[in-house]
């Protein structure tokens, strides 16, 4: 009500500031009336209307004419202080002045009201710019809606502004957050795209009531919302048909590797397992053991190629939940080793993690499988008899591990791609293997929330890889340990 | 032929079935097999076999289910076959009351090692526990709380040796970190695997030559641990 109430009190105050400055100019006239002529003072009392009808618009404008056209009657045309008019000139003067005066207002008044409609059309295209630069480049629905609560909120200065989405991401949002309302809102504007009605701005503004111009600018608002909203919808579903498509690449990858891998330890599996049964080899022949032990070793080979594939599975569709406990990391290396016993002893191996490091709060077993994977793959690549060494000291708040060997180094503009799925330096038929090894690592270390890369070091390649220390925002333990003996 | 131990295999796979059962019969076994879990239950109440070697993915019932129900009314030990990466399984299931498992694919040896243990100490249950453990130059004598490799004592501090007695006396079998926690410490402290990780760590720089590549005290990844001692 308040609004209503100033708007017309200044309303009418223009009023009687228009009438006050017709006495004023009146006043000086008449005590100037001797001096004067007639026309003169029909002339001079053009000034002040022109000027009340561009200061204070049409409406105080005419008005103030009538009341001119009395005064100048009553007071400056004889007989005096009557409306009675003797002299046809005057008659003649007095019309003249009417009509003079009311076309002045007219035009200035209509040239006013020009100008407003300007100004309010430049500041709705300011405000509908500002709105467009703002929505500009956005992909996300939330920001987008607040954006556009918060302009449709400074644009109506409604009471509350509330911005509902509809559909598989729905959300409401409302400005300001705190305000509880409970009548229905004042106007409502939906807001429209191609496929239908994505939602609606809500606005409760009890007074003034929204003017035409004010719902056009809404409309027109929320259409700009709907097509920003509408555009992030389409980047988002772009961005899922991209994975998608990265996701079957790497499927028909993993098809065809899969082929050539299992195929290969199934023939010499095939092979062997016939010409056993076949008797084709004799009992006591010595190629009897030979062909066993080639079935036993495909068998675990075959084992672990599938435990690969479904590993990646599970790093790829994001499944791969770390189950953290407190855990010493030479523990972990050291059944990795025992282990990977008979695989490892053409090599040197040499082990420095000192006793003092802390615990690390990590998954054993997928550390295992890191572990187990960064010494296969040193196996693989390092000569015989050359060493692997693995390391580890703490680095701030991590754990930094160490994995070298003095195998081949890599070129370097393929140190970050050896941990791409299937990315092999050398042919895939010279070496045994998924092309899968070092991608799990690194899937296991970013699941923990470490990091791995790979580094030429003088003698060979070093794996590297930091593990953070504090779990959930905890130090590792120190426990108290009893020395008493028994 | 009548005293040869009698194992019952609960597996839906027909292949593992023929292979376990050719094997075992081989090696002196009866052997009885079930495809699903209510028939190996059956079985197993009808037959009162030594050894049950279940499969945890049955079609009709979890695995874990069947060892819960077992466990309602025999000690028969207990053997679990599963696939690699189900760890938790694997550890409900002996924290159920299984007494072992094995991963599949697995080697004979492995199969028969796991069967000798669980046949020993089904005995050991009838009241023969042997009161002295070796494990290579080492002496465990749970009567009289000694400790010795070769002819030398070994000092161990009290909860040391509560835990590696606890190891030696289930020697052979895995023992799950909530099952050694519970023992050794206290039911409060069943989730604390760090104190095991830390006073494993102590016995076996006590123990083992190397303590880096244990021959004794073996970690189970993901399960628990195994003490190995001689036959």
């Amino acid at each position: 009500m308040t609004m209503r109430g100033s708007t017309f009190i200044s309303r009418s105050s223009q009023y009687l500031l228009a009438i006050g400055f017709i006495a004023l100019v009146t006043a000086i006239l008449f005590s100037l009336r001797e001096a004067l002529d007639t026309t003169l003072v029909a002339l001079l009392y053009l000034i002040p209307l022109g000027l009340i009808t561009a200061y204070w618009g049409l409406g105080p404008g005419i008005t103030s004419a009538l009341v001119t056209f009395l005064t100048f009657n009553y007071f400056f045309i004889e007989p005096y202080y009557t409306f009675a008019v003797h002299r046809s000139t005057d008659i003649v003067i007095l019309i003249i002045f009417l009509i003079v005066a009311i076309v002045i207002s007219q035009l200035v008044g209509r040239m006013r009201s020009g100008l407003a409609a300007a100004t309010a059309h430049e500041r709705e295209a300011t405000q509908l710019y500002e709105l467009s630069t703002a929505l500009a480049g956005l992909q996300d629905g939330l920001t987008i809606a607040k954006i556009l609560a918060k302009q449709v909120q400074d644009v109506s200065q409604g009471e509350t502004v509330e911005l509902n989405i509809t559909g598989t991401q729905s959300f409401a949002f409302r400005l300001p957050e705190s305000k509880q309302i409970t009548r229905p809102p004042e106007w409502v504007v939906p807001i429209q795209v191609v496929r239908g009605i994505l939602g609606e701005i809500r606005l409760w503004r009890a007074a003034p009531a929204l003017t035409s111009s004010e719902k056009r600018l809404l409309q027109t608002f929320a259409n700009q919302g709907a097509l920003a909203l509408e555009r992030a919808r389409l980047a988002q579903a772009e961005s899922r048909a991209r994975v998608l498509e990265e996701s079957d690449r790497l499927k028909s990858a993993i098809l065809s590797s899969v082929s050539h891998e299992l195929r290969t330890p199934l023939s010499t599996i095939k092979a062997a397992a016939s010409s056993l049964r076949g008797n084709d080899v004799n009992w006591d022949s010595a190629a009897r053991p030979e062909l066993i032990a080639a079935i036993d070793d495909e068998a675990d080979h075959l084992n672990m190629l599938v435990g690969n594939l479904l590993d990646m599975s599970r790093i790829e569709s994001g499944v791969l939940k770390p189950k953290r406990e407190w855990n010493i990391l030479s523990e972990i290396v050291g059944s990795v080793l025992a282990r990977m016993k008979h695989l490892a002893e053409e090599h040197r191996i040499e082990v420095d993690m000192p006793e003092s490091l802390p615990l690390i709060p990590v998954d054993y077993v997928q550390m295992e499988q890191v572990f187990t994977n960064l010494v296969s793959n040193s196996v693989k690549y390092a000569p015989e008899k050359s060493m692997i060494r693995m390391r580890a000291f703490v680095d701030g708040d991590s754990i930094h591990a160490v994995v070298s060997n003095q195998g081949p180094q890599v070129p370097q503009e393929h140190l970050e791609r050896i941990f791409d799925k299937f990315f092999r330096i050398t042919a895939a038929d010279q070496v045994t293997g998924t092309g899968l090894g070092l991608s799990i690592c690194r899937g296991i270390i970013e699941a923990h929330g470490g990091r791995l890369w790979a580094e030429n070091i003088p003698d060979g390649l070093a794996f590297n890889f930091t593990l953070p220390l504090l779990w959930e925002g905890v130090s590792p333990p120190k426990l108290p340990m009893d020395t008493e003996t028994e | 032929m009548n005293n040869a131990p009698h194992i019952l295999v609960i597996d839906d796979e027909l292949q593992i079935q023929r292979a376990i059962r050719t094997i075992l019969t081989e090696k002196g076994f009866k052997v009885t097999t079930a495809s699903r879990g209510e028939e190996g239950l059956t079985l197993a109440a009808m037959n009162e076999p030594d050894i049950i070697i279940l499969d945890l993915g049955l079609p009709d019932m979890d695995g874990v289910e069947v060892c819960t129900r077992l466990r309602e009314w025999t000690l028969c030990p207990i053997i679990i076959l599963s696939v690699r990466d189900s760890e938790r399984d694997k550890v409900a299931a002996l924290d159920k009351g299984a007494d072992d498992y094995l991963t599949k694919p697995f080697g004979i040896e492995e199969l028969l090692a796991r069967v000798r243990v669980a046949l020993r100490h089904s005995t050991n249950r009838q009241g023969m526990q042997s009161k002295v453990i070796h494990a290579g130059l080492l002496m465990i004598d749970l009567a009289w709380h000694i400790v010795k490799c070769g002819d030398e004592e070994i000092k161990l501090t009290a909860t040391e040796y509560k835990l590696l007695a606890y190891l030696a006396a289930n020697h052979g079998r895995v023992l799950t970190h909530q099952n050694i926690l519970t023992n050794v410490w206290d039911p409060a402290d069943a989730n604390h695997t760090e104190y095991l990780r830390v006073y494993m760590r102590q016995l076996r720089k006590k123990l083992e030559v190397n303590p880096e590549r244990p021959q004794f005290i073996l970690t189970e990844p993901g399960v628990g641990y195994r003490f190995i001692a001689d036959e």
